[in-house]
């Protein structure tokens, strides 16, 4: 029994010992091997600095060693993908000609065709921070991968390699939402912006209608003027989801000359659409528009009244001054919605802090306006401010309008 | 050409230290590194450079900490700054600018836009 017993614990210990010198020998070899690295990279950095610095047409092996070893090639590679994030323009493209001319590019496009799903999805992702021409062909394939995660970082180094020929297949890829989600393509065709523009107008027609919401979508984002008279046509479309988008695009752009389709587009028979003209009417920042989002407060549709009441306050003083003008409106709704914007935008504060003006003009205007807003019953901030206001003057002088006026409905 | 003049680089990132030390360098001016603010205002007030390339996102001083530091001391306010930086948002140009930089390149960069703005400031100092 002793025997066994130890027998059982020189095994155990053994095998402790054996594990613990295969983990020490490891960590050994990966740190020595670590150590060669970085000295082997402090030798060849400098030369792949210089290279994609100079300017010139020398190839990037006039300044390595030779023959090029594996483990500096590896090296090499990877100090041209730091090089490849801290440079633009003509240095990144020497970056890009140094990973062709070492054969980076082709390894990686072989990797494509790994049985290996996550080397393809490396691969693609290596290939977009190379930004080789090159590898358009082969990215778009990888565009009908089997696996969602290459197909995506495929995109995605479309989007980073550029031009038309990369544009194109991602556009495409907005029409087949079996196999992509919009949102993560719609993202790479506005990180890609301005050169996307071309290919996206050019493709419309021919995408179904939900690829259609997403083009008008991306355009808006990348706030593009070419997109403009695809909007205002847009603006008319029989889909109202598609005049919606459109009507947003052009708020996003913002250019206060959209004004007169925005406001013809105020009068849709859907409240959606009426919704998002009236957002989109603030932030074209048109100041025109201010009557006709002042009966946008009387819409029967909540969402339509608080998106005109926000454009109204995002206008400005003059849309401040309409906010107050609709307190007296004939419409319960235009008064109400007018009244949370008033609030929303702190402008009742800025009146309530009149009370203990020095001035009798505005004190009196200030305690006309409080009285409007009393009886359109917003009493709750107001009941706060005349226990919590710092100046004893605006406490008491709102405690006593509290008190002697009659509320809306009462 | 200014054969000689003293450039600080301030950044924690190596890689961008070693690549823009490089260029810098053979464009033949005498390059000196520091990896975070504190290190930075050190060396500025020690080395006194003809001009500091500073990044702005830094561990424990940011870049802004180290603009106030640069212009609060007597000795180094003068020095030009050129901002190189990821961050390309309008409200950190015009906060930098206001705090005293005088010029703001954002990351990535081009290296003969670099070069050419650093002329222009050490031409301006100078």
């Amino acid at each position: 029994m002793h025997e066994v017993l130890i027998a059982l614990i020189l095994g155990t210990g053994l095998l402790l010992a054996g594990l613990t010198m295969l983990i020490a020998g490891n960590k050994t070899s990966r740190e020595v091997r670590e150590a060669l690295d970085r000295r082997r990279r402090s030798l060849l950095e400098p030369a792949v600095f210089q290279y994609a610095q100079a300017t010139g047409h020398r190839s990037i092996h006039d300044y390595l060693p030779k023959p090029l070893s594996r483990r500096d090639r590896r090296l090499t590679e990877r100090i041209l993908l730091d090089a490849a994030r801290i440079v633009k323009g003509e240095a990144r493209d020497r970056v890009t000609a140094a990973f062709e001319a070492l054969g980076s590019v082709r390894a990686a496009i072989q990797g494509l065709r790994s049985h290996r799903w996550w080397r393809r999805a490396e691969a693609a992702e290596r290939l977009g921070l190379m930004r080789s021409r090159t590898a358009v062909d082969p990215l778009v394939a990888a565009m009908n991968d089997p696996e969602e995660e290459v197909r995506i970082r495929a995109a995605r180094a479309l989007g980073i390699v550029r031009g038309n020929t990369s544009i194109r297949p991602l556009v495409r890829a907005l029409a087949d939402p079996s196999r992509w989600s919009a949102i993560r393509v719609a993202e790479i065709l506005i990180s890609v912006g301005d050169e996307a523009v071309e290919e996206l107008l050019l493709a419309y027609d021919g995408l179904p209608h939900h690829a259609r919401v997403s083009v008008l979508d991306v355009l808006g984002r990348i706030r593009t003027l070419k997109a403009v008279p695809l909007m205002r046509r847009s603006l008319k479309d029989p889909h109202p989801d598609l005049r919606a988008r459109a009507a947003h695009g052009l708020g996003r752009i913002g250019d206060p000359a959209f004004a007169d389709d925005l406001l013809a587009a105020l009068r849709d028979p859907e409240w959606p659409m009426r919704a998002m003209v009236a957002k989109a009417l603030g932030r074209t920042q048109a100041k025109p528009a201010i009557p006709a989002l002042c009966e946008a407060l009387k819409d029967r549709e909540w969402w339509v009244r608080a998106n005109a009441g926000e454009a109204l306050r995002a206008l400005g003083p003059e849309g401040r001054d309409a906010l107050i003008r609709m307190l007296d409106a004939d419409d319960t709704y235009a008064r109400h919605q007018a009244v949370a914007q008033l609030e929303e935008g702190r402008i009742i504060d800025e009146y309530v802090a009149d009370l203990g003006s020095a001035d009798p003009a505005r004190r009196e205007a200030a305690v006309r306006f409080v009285e409007k807003i009393i009886a359109l019953r917003r009493v709750d901030r107001l009941t706060q401010q005349s226990i919590e206001n710092t100046q004893e003057a605006v406490r008491s002088a709102l405690a006593q309008i509290l008190r002697r006026s009659p509320q809306e409905g009462s | 050409m200014s054969v000689g003049t003293r450039i600080l680089i301030v950044d924690d990132d190596p890689v961008i230290r070693r690549f823009v030390g490089a260029l810098l360098h053979a464009n033949d001016y005498e390059v000196h590194e520091a990896a975070d603010g504190e290190a930075a205002l050190r060396v500025a007030g020690s080395l006194r450079p003809g001009l500091i390339v500073l990044d702005l996102v830094m561990p424990y001083k940011d870049g802004f900490d180290v603009i106030n530091g640069l212009k609060d001391d007597l000795q180094t306010r003068g020095i030009p700054i050129l901002i190189l930086s990821v961050k390309d948002r309008e409200e950190d140009v015009v906060k930098a600018l206001n705090l005293g930089a005088d010029d703001y390149m954002t990351k990535p960069f081009g290296t003969q836009e670099l070069l050419a703005r650093i002329r222009r400031l050490l031409g301006r100092s100078g």
